[in-house]
């Protein structure tokens, strides 16, 4: 049974903070030697006894009792963490990413100013994997409209594991970025070559500026004599118009059989007449289409054979 | 991914055309245990990266420049274990760091106070390898005060020293930086006294302490020097480096030096425990250093020769022709 103080803790989480919790300590307990367990536990205890520095440092201090091995879920595990906390996914973690994000759960969000205080003085001390864990427990912070602006400054970053931790299996951004946020995410997700099927809400919250600026962004590469990359089309799809529709209609006759695929999974997607009949017309387009090829298969293929 | 589909193995390559006292040390690798990359370019990264030096540890130190706030040395510091780290990450190069308030900066002592306040915040990180550079430049009361207190902060920590002794009055400031960590409880194998030279060496290591050589031009150890030191002393807890900085230094130090030792017949082991072994076992002392972490810094390449040209994965950087007029 939860305290009335707990209750009214949680409540300024969109989940069920008291049994994600629960659930990651599972995961952890079986990572770690009984010691780093009684240590780590030890830590969470104190976290609210006024001490930050000492929360602090045991943030810090993390990895040298934990190691840094991945984490190993069963897929019972897998469903019960996405049950209680919809599209989050640890599977590429660490064990001190993990550790790190579970003793910042542990952090008293009835005080709202102090909460985000306390966690808002940590990013601009964390080292990178500090940094890492910071942004992947995003998703998992009380008071999600308060981490808007962080998430777009992380996204300002330039080392790539923070980037990752943004724009790969957190479903943070997607959930509370505004569009041109949102837009900035993806583009340099591309930009920097990240694996963009990992990015949460890539389809759902695609739209036509994103598209356009996409469009764009492809002419300039293509100008410059280099090659634009596939997933890309992934998010212009369903926006295709007069002024996309040429961008389609040259990568369906690409030399690379990926540029083919994506305008074959465009055109599928695709509402803009031109574009429905680009696909009736070319038997090799819908080949690819029958052949129930998605854009995760794709990406797939490119992953093993870039 | 592919965006970068121009490039070819071929670019990712080390050069082929190399100075030839690179070949007679081609395959060994080097760690330069005390260089300032914050001060150098990426083309210093390249080059330490062909010379083969696979790991280095920046120490915090002075920019050239007084700070005026705390918050600037928060972010120096920050930088030292963020970007600096990444930066030279992309270069296969595995970056430590160690964290303190240098000697010229503790004489302003209002800041001081302020800065000793974040150390403990910075000291725990991962891969920060020992508290330094600390310990005397002017040998003022104010310098001593904060050398002490630091010195007592690693022992908490259980962290290696490293010891920037000074330029001016040279063996007595040695004897001092080390009479306090003795006075402080610091055990000599957790010290490394940096600058040495052939007047300050035979007390450091009789007392139990590491001896660092910086090889640097002009103001600090030549490296023929540094042969007849090795020649006289062995390799017994001696470390070279190159403190390459904003003065006009070199980041190849430890590299050259490794050549020059072993053209006037210096036997290979003895030259790896100076350039290499020496610098991780002490620094190794923090348990924050692992020389199996190199290699995973280089794996960068071993997967891309693996899975094809996916140069920028790991974030490595592309290698450029430098003498090419064209640049795309």
């Amino acid at each position: 049974m939860q305290t009335s103080e707990e209750k009214r803790g949680s409540a300024v989480f969109s989940f069920d903070v008291n049994s994600l919790r629960s659930r990651l300590a599972d995961v952890i307990k079986r990572h770690v030697s009984a010691d780093t367990f009684r240590w780590l536990e030890e830590k969470a205890s104190r976290i609210n006894g006024g001490n930050t520095q000492d929360f602090m440092m045991a943030f810090g201090a993390a990895p040298r009792k934990t190691g840094k091995q991945p984490v190993v879920l069963s897929d019972a595990e897998k469903a019960e963490i996405l049950r209680i906390r919809p599209n989050l996914a640890i599977t590429h973690w660490t064990i001190d990413r993990l550790s790190r994000v579970w003793l910042l759960m542990h952090l008293d969000a009835t005080k709202q100013d102090e909460y985000v205080r306390t966690i808002e003085t940590m990013f601009p001390t964390a080292e990178m994997s500090e940094q890492v864990a910071l942004y992947s427990s995003l998703p998992l912070l009380a008071y999600p409209a308060l981490w808007r602006s962080r998430c777009a400054e992380g996204i300002r970053s330039n080392i790539a594991d923070v980037l990752e931790s943004i724009m790969c299996d957190n479903p943070f951004p997607a959930e509370n970025l505004d569009e041109p946020a949102w837009n900035q995410l993806v583009l340099k997700a591309i930009f920097t070559e990240k694996p963009i099927h990992r990015i949460v809400g890539l389809d759902e919250r695609a739209n036509q500026q994103l598209a356009n600026t996409l469009s764009d962004y492809a002419h300039e590469r293509w100008a410059a004599h280099r090659a634009v990359h596939p997933m890309l089309w992934r998010c212009v799809a369903r926006f295709i118009n007069e002024k996309i529709f040429p961008d389609i209609r040259r990568i369906a006759l690409s030399e690379r059989a990926s540029e083919r695929e994506a305008a074959a999974l465009a055109c599928a997607q695709s509402a803009y007449a031109p574009a429905r009949d680009l696909l009736e017309k070319n038997t090799e387009l819908q080949a690819i289409v029958k052949s129930g090829m998605t854009w995760n298969d794709l990406a797939k293929k490119l992953e093993k054979n870039p | 991914m592919c965006c970068s589909h121009d490039l070819t193995e071929k670019d990712l390559q080390p050069r082929v055309e190399i100075p030839l006292y690179l070949e007679s040390i081609k395959g060994m690798k080097f760690f330069d245990p005390h260089v300032h990359m914050t001060s150098r370019t990426t083309d210093d990264y390249q080059a330490m990266a062909d010379a083969g030096v696979v790991a280095l540890i920046e120490p915090a130190f002075w920019l050239g420049q007084p700070r005026t706030g705390v918050a600037t040395f928060k972010d120096y510091y920050s930088s030292l274990i963020g970007w600096e780290r990444f930066r030279s990450s992309q270069f296969g190069i595995k970056h430590y760091c160690t964290i303190g308030l240098n000697s010229r900066e503790a004489n302003n002592e209002a800041l001081a106070e302020q800065v000793m306040e974040i150390l403990p915040l910075f000291i725990y990180k991962e891969g920060v390898v020992g508290v330094g550079e600390i310990g005397f430049d002017d040998q003022t009361a104010a310098e001593e005060k904060y050398y002490r207190l630091q010195l007592l902060l690693a022992k908490e920590a259980s962290l290696p020293v490293q010891i920037h002794t000074p330029h001016r009055d040279k063996k007595r400031g040695t004897q001092r930086s080390m009479d306090i960590a003795i006075d402080c409880g610091l055990d000599p194998g957790f010290v490394i006294v940096d600058h040495n030279n052939e007047e300050t060496v035979e007390e450091v290591l009789d007392r139990g302490f590491w001896a660092a050589f910086t090889i640097y031009p002009f103001t600090k150890m030549g490296n023929e020097r540094m042969v007849e030191v090795v020649k006289k002393y062995g390799a017994e807890r001696i470390m070279i480096n190159s403190a390459a900085d904003w003065g006009i230094s070199d980041p190849l130090a430890v590299p050259k030096t490794a050549a020059l030792m072993k053209q006037h017949g210096i036997p290979d082991e003895t030259i790896h425990l100076v350039t290499y072994k020496n610098a991780i076992t002490a620094f190794g002392q923090s348990g924050q250093l692992n020389e199996a972490d190199f290699a995973a810094a280089q794996q960068i390449d071993q997967s891309l020769k693996f899975q094809g040209n996916t140069v920028l994965r790991g974030g490595q950087q592309p290698r450029i022709n430098k003498d090419s007029l064209i640049i795309r």
